[in-house]
C-alpha cells in the first residue's frame, strides 16, 4: 500500500495520526513527546503563510485550545491542539521563515511538541491509517474542497 | 442558510468598534445568528494587526502627540488609521457558512463592498487575495480571522482618508523613507471623496451595502439586537483590548516596507557599497522599481535603476549598462544583491 496517500491532490501520511475536525497531525515519538504540525489540507486552506506563532515552551494547553496562530493574507487563525499536554519545544525555524509549512506542512514545518498529559484517553478521539484517509476523503468531497496544489520545493 | 442577523450599531466608541466583532465571535454557540455589524468609530485611531509589535511598526510617540490611541485586534493584515469617516463591515459567521478556503472568503466578503462602491458610481473592483481597488488605487481594506467559533471578515468603506497622518503614524526609518509613504499614500489610496463630486450619506452606504451584502450571501438580513450574553462578552472584550498588556505583547516584525496595497511597497535599507553607506529608499510595484532614492550615489543611477524589474538579470543587465554609457565602475554583485533584497515579496 503507498504510505503517502493523497486525496484530491493533498497529502495524508499513513503513520501520523490525525484530528480531522481541525487540520492537525500528531506523531508520538520513542520518547513520548508527541510532535504536532498542520495537515497539507490545512496550508492549503490557508495560502502561502506569513506568520506563525507557536504558544512558549512551558505553556499547559488543554486539547482544542491553539498551540499556535497562523497569519496568511490577512487571515489569523488558531492550531488546535489534538491532545493536551505541555509544551516542550517550538519550532524556531518558524519565526523565520512560515511556509516552511506550506513546504514541508509534515516534516520541516512541525510547529509544536509537547508532553502529553492525557495521551491513552484523547488518542481515542484521532485516526490514523487508511481510517484517517477515508474520513478526510468524506470531509474533503463534503466540503468540495478544492484540490491541493504545491509549492515548489515541497516534501512529504 | 436562515437570515442573518444586521446589526446596525452607529457611531461608537473607537475601541467598542473593536471588541463589536471580537465579543460577537467569542460569544458565538451553535444556536448564534450569522451576523452583520456595521459601525462608524466615533473617535480616531491606530490598530495593528495580532501578529505585529506596536514598538516596531507605529510610531508610538507620534501617535500620543496626536491623541491617537492604540489598539491591537485579532484579526490578521498591518497597522492601518481608522476613523469617523469610514464605515466599518464585520461579519461573524458560522465556519461552514463560509467558503473554506481563505481566498474565496475573501472573494464572497469584498463582492458586496465591490457592488456598493459600483452602486454610487465608483469604477471599483476586487484585486485578489483582499483588496478592494478603484482605478489602481485602494479603497477598502480587509481582515479576517478564526475567533472562538466564529469566522470573522472585517472590512471598510472609506468616505475620506488622511493619508498624512497615516503616514506620520508607521514606524519609518528615516524621513525619506516617511516622505515616500506619504507620496505613494496619496497616489495609490483613494477614497469615495477623491472619486466623487460628494460624499454619500452614511446610511445610504449602508443601506445599499445590506442589500448587496444580502445579494452576496443569497439571503435575507433582518435588523436585530445583542443578546445579553454577548453584550457581556463585548464587556469583557472591551477589557481586554483595551489593556496594555493585550497591546504590547511581543509580535513579529512584517516583511520589511510598508505595503501601500497589494502591489505596491516602500520599502529601505542600507549596504556598504564601493566603500559608501549607502541608503536606498524605493517605491516597488509588481516586482519593480517605480522610485528609487539613493543618498549617497549619484542621482544618474537611481534614474538608470527605475522601471527596473527586481530580478537577477534585469537588475545586473541595468547596473553593467550604467557602468558601460557612465564609464563607471560599480560592483555589480554588491549592488544587485542589495537591490534584490528590497523586495519584501520576492520567493
Amino acid at each position: 500500500m503507498d504510505d503517502t496517500p493523497e486525496v484530491r491532490g493533498c497529502v495524508l501520511p499513513l503513520h501520523l495520526h490525525y484530528s480531522v475536525t481541525d487540520h492537525t497531525w500528531l506523531l508520538i515519538q520513542e520518547d513520548g513527546i508527541a510532535t504536532i504540525g498542520m495537515t497539507d489540507v490545512a496550508q492549503n486552506l490557508a495560502g502561502p503563510l506569513l506568520h506563525a506563532k507557536p504558544k512558549k515552551v512551558g505553556a499547559k494547553r488543554s486539547k482544542g485550545k491553539p498551540v499556535a496562530t497562523v497569519e496568511s493574507s490577512k487571515w489569523v487563525g488558531p492550531v488546535k491542539s489534538p491532545i493536551s499536554g505541555e509544551v516542550v519545544e517550538v519550532n524556531a525555524e518558524l519565526a523565520k521563515d512560515a511556509t516552511i509549512i506550506n513546504k514541508s506542512p509534515y516534516k520541516a514545518g512541525w510547529i509544536v511538541r509537547m508532553k502529553p498529559s492525557n495521551l491513552d484517553a484523547e488518542m481515542d478521539g484521532l485516526l490514523t491509517g487508511q481510517a484517517a484517509v477515508d474520513a478526510y476523503k468524506e470531509r474533503i468531497e463534503r466540503e468540495d474542497l478544492k484540490p491541493c496544489t504545491h509549492v515548489e520545493g515541497f516534501e512529504i | 442558510m436562515s437570515a442573518i442577523r444586521l446589526i446596525d450599531a452607529g457611531r461608537v466608541s473607537h475601541l467598542r468598534s473593536q471588541t463589536l466583532y471580537h465579543g460577537l465571535a467569542h460569544a458565538r454557540t451553535d444556536d448564534s445568528p450569522n451576523t452583520v455589524v456595521l459601525a462608524t468609530p466615533a473617535e480616531p485611531y491606530v490598530c495593528i494587526g495580532y501578529h505585529q509589535d506596536v514598538e516596531r511598526e507605529v510610531d508610538v510617540e507620534f501617535c500620543q502627540r496626536q491623541g491617537l490611541p492604540i489598539l491591537r485586534r485579532e484579526t490578521g493584515g498591518g497597522v492601518v488609521y481608522l476613523d469617523d469617516q469610514q464605515l466599518f463591515v464585520q461579519w461573524i459567521m458560522a465556519p461552514l457558512s463560509l467558503p473554506p478556503r481563505v481566498d474565496q472568503r475573501f472573494e464572497l466578503f469584498c463582492r458586496p463592498l465591490v457592488d456598493t462602491y459600483r452602486d454610487f458610481g465608483i469604477d471599483a473592483t476586487l484585486r485578489p487575495i483582499n483588496d478592494v481597488h478603484a482605478g489602481g488605487r485602494k479603497i477598502s481594506g480587509t481582515g479576517a480571522a478564526q475567533i472562538g467559533n466564529a469566522e470573522v471578515l472585517t472590512g471598510n468603506f472609506l468616505f475620506d482618508f488622511d493619508t498624512s497622518i497615516m503616514a506620520g503614524i508607521v514606524q519609518a526609518p528615516s524621513e525619506t523613507f516617511r516622505a515616500q509613504v506619504a507620496h505613494s499614500l496619496q497616489r495609490y489610496m483613494t477614497s469615495m471623496r477623491r472619486e466623487l463630486d460628494a460624499i454619500p450619506a452614511r446610511d445610504e452606504v449602508a443601506h445599499s451595502y445590506a442589500r448587496r451584502c444580502a445579494d452576496a450571501l443569497d439571503c435575507e438580513l433582518v435588523a436585530g439586537e445583542l443578546t445579553d450574553s454577548e453584550v457581556h462578552e463585548i464587556e469583557r472584550q472591551d477589557e481586554r483590548l483595551g489593556k496594555a498588556n493585550f497591546l504590547h505583547q511581543p509580535g513579529r516584525m512584517r516583511r520589511g516596507g510598508v505595503k501601500i496595497h497589494e502591489d505596491v511597497w516602500v520599502v529601505e535599507a542600507e549596504h556598504d557599497l564601493d566603500e559608501c553607506r549607502v541608503r536606498l529608499t524605493a517605491r516597488l510595484r509588481e516586482h519593480r522599481i517605480e522610485e528609487l532614492e539613493l543618498n549617497s550615489a549619484p542621482s544618474e543611477l537611481a534614474t538608470a535603476l527605475t522601471g527596473v524589474v527586481l530580478q537577477p538579470g534585469p537588475v545586473r543587465r541595468a547596473l553593467n549598462g550604467y557602468n558601460t554609457k557612465r564609464a563607471a565602475s560599480l560592483d555589480v554583485t554588491a549592488w544587485a544583491e542589495a537591490l534584490l533584497e528590497l523586495d519584501p515579496t520576492a520567493t
